[in-house]
């Protein structure tokens, strides 16, 4: 009731200003939590009274930023990072896409294999970094190894389910019409089960995300979380905070930009987000 | 009868994988020629989890890593309920509020261990601090959202009845936001699980993760194994045996969310 209230109320007092108004406005209230806070650190340190590398203020994380973007270590790190995470998602998000429909379509596939899944699963991927390192080394293929591993699971759990809850009036009514085997696939399953097949790929997405910090803070020499993990080694508490905030800022670009418009051309344009909500 | 009989046949063949993997497993150190510690015999590494089961090693970091877990779970979600709940009883300040929670919670967890480290000193309190800190992030949004879900009729229902805002949290807030709150509550109790396992890999001298990394250094793969063999197991038993019983018994059988 308080929300019909509230847009009755803006929406009498818009009426005149232009829609680039409308937007500063919600940037403005959006950011003002931001400010508040950095303003509220920025105050806390004098306060506080601490060496700077156990708690460095806003304006020495801000240097710290200039400097590694001055010297070209924030961007070479940064598209090392993008590169590794894409391989890896990608890798694993295919595979559980594939994996997925084979194992949902086959009931005796299914039992047979769920099992061995469900126990794979429970061991996270952390858990297999120190095994990964005995095998592959230091490097990119244990990163990209382990962020595979990651990616695949919440794909394929929600691919399977995407896929096992399909109405079977769809599919019947697709086999009485002619359709081969291929075109059930491309033309019943994987649209019907697309919206769980989003989740499945946001899910990932995020899993792999962290992912990508933890192994690199093992398993690397560049990259955002060797960044994170490095300043502190060295007490460039610092460039610490400088990858953190550098890993905040892509992950809300990431989900944003990409898994959200890949949603909006897809799922909601076809008006298929509701059934995703009383599904899950 | 004949539910029992297929469920008996599914088990049997859920077994075959693993069989599968154990022969492979038994039969590749036998037949080729690579450095011992890549691949451990199957049964070198069942022998290692007997000695560390006897030698008391695995009981006690198993116990460290769970204290650890507990408490951090313990105290990032009554934390998680208590500051979600007031943001959420204000709009406004939740509308402030909510990006800076979203990027807390896109960088909650792992990354903290560096800073954990620098402000706790390498130990149990740094990886309880990363804990904390990735449990109450992890499902702050969801506290705030299930309690914004609640209608505002039921809420002036309450009040106009003259309930007292400890009622009104008990009877109407948190039963209200509990499907919420449960979605909430396992998805950072996984984000959670993780980042302890990574803390103490990095920040500690106890604990399941610390074991599996330490033995990296020696070349003792077989305790490697047997600490990722304890880490799934107990995933399981903990999302099977805690996390499942409380949905079915709660938001199942009300029938608000259904599997």
């Amino acid at each position: 009731m308080e929300k019909g209230l509230a847009v009755t109320n803006t929406s009498s007092n818009l009426v005149g200003l232009s829609k680039l108004e409308k937007i500063s406005s919600s940037l403005f209230k959006k950011s003002i939590g931001i400010i508040l806070l950095l303003i509220f650190w920025q105050i806390s340190v004098p306060l506080i009274n601490l060496e700077s590398y156990f708690y460095p203020a806003p304006y020495d994380v801000w240097l710290a930023f200039i400097d590694l973007l001055y010297k070209g270590i924030l961007h070479s790190y940064i598209l090392d990072s993008a590169g590794r995470y894409l391989l890896g998602l990608v890798t694993g998000v295919s595979l559980a896409l594939f994996l997925g429909v084979l194992i949902a379509l086959n009931k005796k596939i299914a039992k047979a294999l769920l099992p061995l899944i469900n126990f794979l699963f429970a061991i996270v991927e952390v858990a297999w970094i120190p095994l990964f390192v005995m095998w592959f080394g230091y490097g990119l293929t244990t990163i990209v190894v382990a962020l595979t591993y990651v990616a695949f699971f919440p794909m394929l759990f929600n691919t399977m389910s995407g896929i096992q809850t399909i109405p079977a009036v769809y599919i019947n009514a697709a086999k009485t019409l002619g359709a081969s085997p291929f075109m059930l696939i491309f033309q019943v399953y994987l649209p019907s089960a697309m919206p769980q097949i989003l989740t499945g790929l946001r899910a990932s997405a995020g899993f792999t995300f962290r992912g990508l910090i933890f192994s690199e803070m093992i398993a690397a020499k560049s990259g955002i979380g060797f960044l994170i993990f490095e300043g502190s080694t060295n007490q460039q508490t610092a460039r610490t905070i400088v990858g953190m905030i550098c890993m905040g800022l892509a992950w809300i670009f990431l989900d944003l930009f990409y898994i959200k418009s890949i949603e909006k051309a897809t799922v909601e344009r076809w008006g298929m987000l509701k059934t995703a909500e009383s599904v899950s | 009868m004949k539910h029992g009989q297929e469920f008996k046949l599914d088990g049997l063949l859920g077994l075959i994988p693993f069989a599968l993997v154990a022969m492979v497993w038994w039969i590749i150190p036998q037949t080729m020629e690579y450095p011992q510690y890549m691949l451990p015999p199957i049964q070198d590494v069942v022998q290692r989890y007997f000695e560390i089961i006897q030698d008391g090693s695995l009981l006690k970091h198993t116990l460290a890593s769970l204290r650890k877990l507990t408490i951090g779970f313990g105290i990032g979600s009554v934390f998680a309920i208590i500051v979600g709940v007031s943001i959420a009883s204000s709009k406004r300040v939740s509308e402030y509020l909510s990006p800076v929670l979203t990027f807390l919670q896109s960088i909650a967890g792992v990354a903290w261990i560096p800073l954990a480290i620098i402000w706790f000193g390498s130990g149990t309190n740094a990886v309880l601090f990363v804990i904390i800190n990735t449990i109450f992030f992890s499902c702050i949004n969801n506290v705030v959202t299930g309690v914004q879900q609640i209608p505002s009729v039921l809420r002036r229902a309450a009040l106009s009845n003259g309930a007292s805002p400890l009622q009104i949290l008990f009877n109407l807030t948190l039963p209200g936001a509990f499907v919420q709150l449960i979605v909430g509550f396992r998805t950072s109790l996984a984000f959670g699980w993780r980042a302890l396992v990574a803390g103490e890999m990095i920040a500690s001298a106890k604990g399941l993760g610390y074991m599996t990394l330490e033995a990296v250094q020696w070349y003792q793969t077989a305790t490697v194994m047997s600490g990722m063999i304890t880490i799934g197991v107990l995933w399981l038993l903990l999302d099977r045996l805690f996390f499942k019983k409380i949905e079915d018994a709660t938001v199942i059988r009300w029938g608000v969310l259904k599997r």
